[in-house]
């Protein structure tokens, strides 16, 4: 089976933040924005925009290793492979807010808040879960669905990296493609 | 705000100190917002975001890969320039209902409604019904003022085919307007056609918007903002120069500090009358302090520094900082620029938030509304609140670092007349001989992403360094005021020429005009002096700067300039550069058009370069040394 990947091209990204507000609201509780901003525990995104230099935005989220060192960290199991293949989703009735995860994740992108999910809306470890509910519905992930610029793309890695190459191609013979 | 990057902030240790003291005291303020919302959201940066109807909201990707129009079909040059038309009409709605407050006033004194205001200046109340050609024999100051109010007031309406000061306007430069058919006709009118043009489905064409927007700004300049300016002068005196102090260093550790903010001098006045009643300066005494110290932010701040020499304590990004001093009573504020978040940080220390119009409400604030038959009454009020609230300081709290400067103000044109002796005949053999190369105004707000009165303060410098005056208004007045440009002194930091001049007649190089209502002062000038050498503004070597501009009103401002024919230069880009055209038309093509343009450039010496280098063109036009 070929697993799908969210696809960041940071030089593409205009640091508009639509992708954190729609993950927000892809995590809410009734996913649909003007409701999702009243719930009793707000959702948060689990993409963020960073602050490069001039300003610049990078757009950062879980790479979902393998193996992977947050995987690893986990002392009561919590961050599972066996949700969805090739991709590591944090159980909320497992996690028990230890910290361990964001300590040993190189990427900085596993922050704590009361979830929802979580048993009595308790504080947990929350990252990018791929959108796994939305892909189960043929739907791609909110951040990419809300991506203007191509930024963010939801595929085969390698059919992407092809396409990179290829644009690097045109661009070493001064084509714009 | 996190404890670091305070320098990086501002050019002012003070300000740096109250940015640490804030992080101490865990006060929230502009820069920690400002970062929070960083990275901005890059199609609205662009003006490509487009929330005009609900088939959207619609953004334009300005990298191709994803739309490129709206659902209604309108393309980045659409979605950019109806944004900017709206982004205009709201700037000069903004000063022109500022304006309409105070013609309101003078009719209700010209009716004999209000016992509280009287018209100060009847020679000028005189002079404007003469050019107005409504003053007639027999009226008396009641009716003159109803005249003028009248006159005016049927300035905002749709009956006119010109606003009544376009006879101030020089003959080429209304010709001009009249081919361009921008000639403003009434200032709600084309705020409303701005409106109307911008909705869906109207005015779908790039340069017919932009021509509308210069039309829309050209009723604020020569319509809104000019009534606001005269009508002030008559209400409340036209300035005449006079020393003051500015800075946080202003507010007094041992006595009851009020500071009035917003524009309207309407307010601040009243409060200026009301800290000055003696059994309102001993109820201050009963409590423990030693007196009533009243101090201005911003330009209603700038309205009482030029009529009254009420000191300043900041421009607006000192706003939240003043209060963190811990030595502020009471805040007293009308409209405009006065950020929300004041109530927040009033609450982390003793300081109470009055707001006073009915067009502006704050959420937590105390609510005491003005009018013309109570507005005394209400001083008294506020005054008495500002006492109470004195028995709640908290001295631990209370730093106000850094010392006043001095400070002249009060350079009305009526005021740099009489300094010339009369007539402008000096000012115009002086630029002609080169002593005095150009004039600029350096105008404009604060902007957290711009380094806290870096801009203003270097670009002035370079230029009085170049033998080029500065006039200034805002919060810029404020950023030269506080690194004492404004003193007789600061003549040695001008080239000779502006030097020579400065010291002859004992003025600044750099010279108050007013707030931002007053750059019609600038403009009004502009034409005098077109006028008397028989050009058009645009001939002359003169511009404007806005170095850390952040609000529609300073659009509307630097549009107008543009449209009267003065090269402006922008320190921050308008949200338009996310279309082509716009963009080009802004920057290049206005200049075939009105003769003028906009030049975006953050950095104060290049912008002193850029300003330098069209005064020089401008000059040798005039057939005069560069």
């Amino acid at each position: 089976m070929i697993v799908k990947s969210v696809i960041v091209r940071p030089e593409l990204c205009v640091g508009c933040m639509q992708c954190m507000i729609r993950c927000a609201e892809a995590h809410s509780q009734s996913k649909v924005l003007a409701a999702a901003i009243s719930e009793a525990v707000l959702a948060k995104p689990r993409i963020h925009i960073g602050v490069g230099p001039e300003l610049k935005p990078f757009p950062n989220k879980c790479r979902h290793c393998e193996p992977a060192p947050c995987q690893e960290a986990c002392m009561p199991g919590a961050i599972r492979g066996d949700i969805l293949e090739g991709h590591k989703i944090v159980d909320p009735t497992r996690c028990i807010h230890c910290g361990m995860c964001s300590m040993a994740c190189p990427y900085y992108v596993i922050r704590y808040y009361p979830d929802h999910a979580a048993p009595g809306g308790r504080s947990m470890a929350v990252k990018c879960d791929a959108c796994f509910e939305r892909q189960a519905q043929g739907q791609v992930p909110a951040c990419v669905e809300a991506c203007k610029t191509e930024a963010l793309t939801f595929g085969d890695v390698n059919v992407s990296m092809k396409q990179g190459t290829n644009r690097l191609a045109m661009a070493v013979w001064g084509v714009n493609a | 705000m996190s404890k670091k990057n305070f320098k990086e902030e501002t050019i002012r240790p003070e300000v740096e100190r109250l940015l640490e003291k804030a992080w101490e005291d865990g006060v929230e303020t502009v820069w920690d917002r400002k970062r929070a919302q960083e990275p901005h959201c890059g199609f609205c940066e662009l003006g490509l975001s487009c929330h005009i109807c609900v088939m959207g909201p619609c953004r334009i990707d300005p990298f191709k890969n994803g739309p490129q129009r709206g659902v209604c079909g309108a393309d980045a040059d659409v979605v950019v320039a109806r944004n900017f038309g709206r982004f205009i009409a709201a700037g000069a709605a903004s000063h022109s209902d500022h304006g309409r407050d105070l013609a309101e006033l003078l009719l209700a004194v010209g009716q004999g409604l209000t016992k509280d205001y009287q018209v100060r200046d009847q020679a000028k109340l005189k002079r404007l019904a003469g050019e107005l050609g409504v003053d007639a024999p027999g009226l008396d100051t009641a009716g003159l003022a109803r005249a003028v109010a009248e006159v005016l007031l049927a300035d905002y309406s749709s009956t006119k085919q010109q606003l009544a000061f376009m006879s101030r306007v020089p003959a080429k430069r209304l010709e001009l307007w009249r081919k361009l058919s921008v000639v403003p006709r009434g200032i709600d009118r084309e705020v409303v056609e701005m409106m109307h043009r911008t909705h869906m489905g109207v005015d779908n064409e790039a340069v017919s918007l932009l021509l509308h927007a210069a039309r829309v700004s050209l009723s604020d300049g020569w319509g809104g903002s000019m009534i606001g300016t005269e009508i002030s002068d008559v209400i409340f005196g036209t300035p005449t120069p006079r020393s003051s102090k500015i800075n946080l260093a202003v507010l007094q550790e041992d006595q009851v500090n009020i500071l009035v903010h917003g524009h309207n001098p309407i307010v601040s006045e009243m409060v200026a009358w009301a800290v000055r009643q003696p059994d309102m300066i001993a109820k201050a005494q009963a409590v423990g302090a030693k007196g009533l110290n009243l101090a201005g932010l911003c330009c209603t701040g700038n309205e009482i520094l030029m009529r009254q020499g009420v000191p300043m304590a900041g421009n607006h990004l000192m706003t939240e900082l003043a209060i963190v001093t811990g030595a502020v009573e009471l805040i007293v504020v009308d409209y405009q620029c006065i950020m929300p978040s004041l109530v927040q940080v009033g609450a982390c220390y003793h300081t109470k938030i009055v707001t006073t119009s009915p067009k502006a409400h704050f959420a937590g604030a105390t609510h005491l509304e003005f009018d013309p038959q109570n507005a005394k009454q209400q001083a008294l009020t506020v005054v008495g609140l500002a006492i109470e609230a004195y028995k709640s300081r908290n001295p631990d709290k209370v730093e106000i670092p850094g010392k006043p400067v001095e400070l002249l103000s009060g350079f009305s044109n009526e005021a740099v007349l009489a300094a010339l002796g009369g007539s402008l005949t000096p000012l115009i053999e002086a630029i002609k001989a080169g002593q005095i190369r150009g004039a600029v105004g350096v105008v404009g707000c604060n902007n957290p992403r711009v380094k806290h009165d870096h801009g203003h303060v270097n670009l002035t410098k370079e230029l009085i360094k170049r033998d080029i005056l500065v006039l200034d208004t805002g919060c810029a007045a404020a950023a030269h005021g506080m690194s004492g440009l404004k003193t007789l002194a600061a003549a040695d930091l001008a080239g000779p020429g502006l030097s020579a001049v400065c010291k002859a007649l004992g003025v600044p190089p750099v010279l108050h005009v007013g707030s931002c209502v007053d750059n019609t002062r600038i403009v009004h000038l502009c034409a005098l002096l077109a006028n008397s050498l028989g050009v058009d503004i645009s001939d002359l070597p003169v511009a404007a700067a806005a170095m850390e501009w952040y609000s529609e009103k300073a659009a509307a401002i630097g549009l107008y300039a543009v449209a009267s024919g003065i090269f402006t230069v922008l320190g921050v880009a308008p949200p338009i550069l996310g279309s082509k055209a716009v963009t080009e038309m802004a920057v290049s093509g206005l200049e075939d058009v009105f003769g003028a343009t906009f030049a975006v450039e953050a950095d104060p010496f290049k912008a002193a370069d850029l300003i330098d280098a069209r005064i020089k063109v401008k000059r040798q036009a005039l057939g005069l040394t560069p």
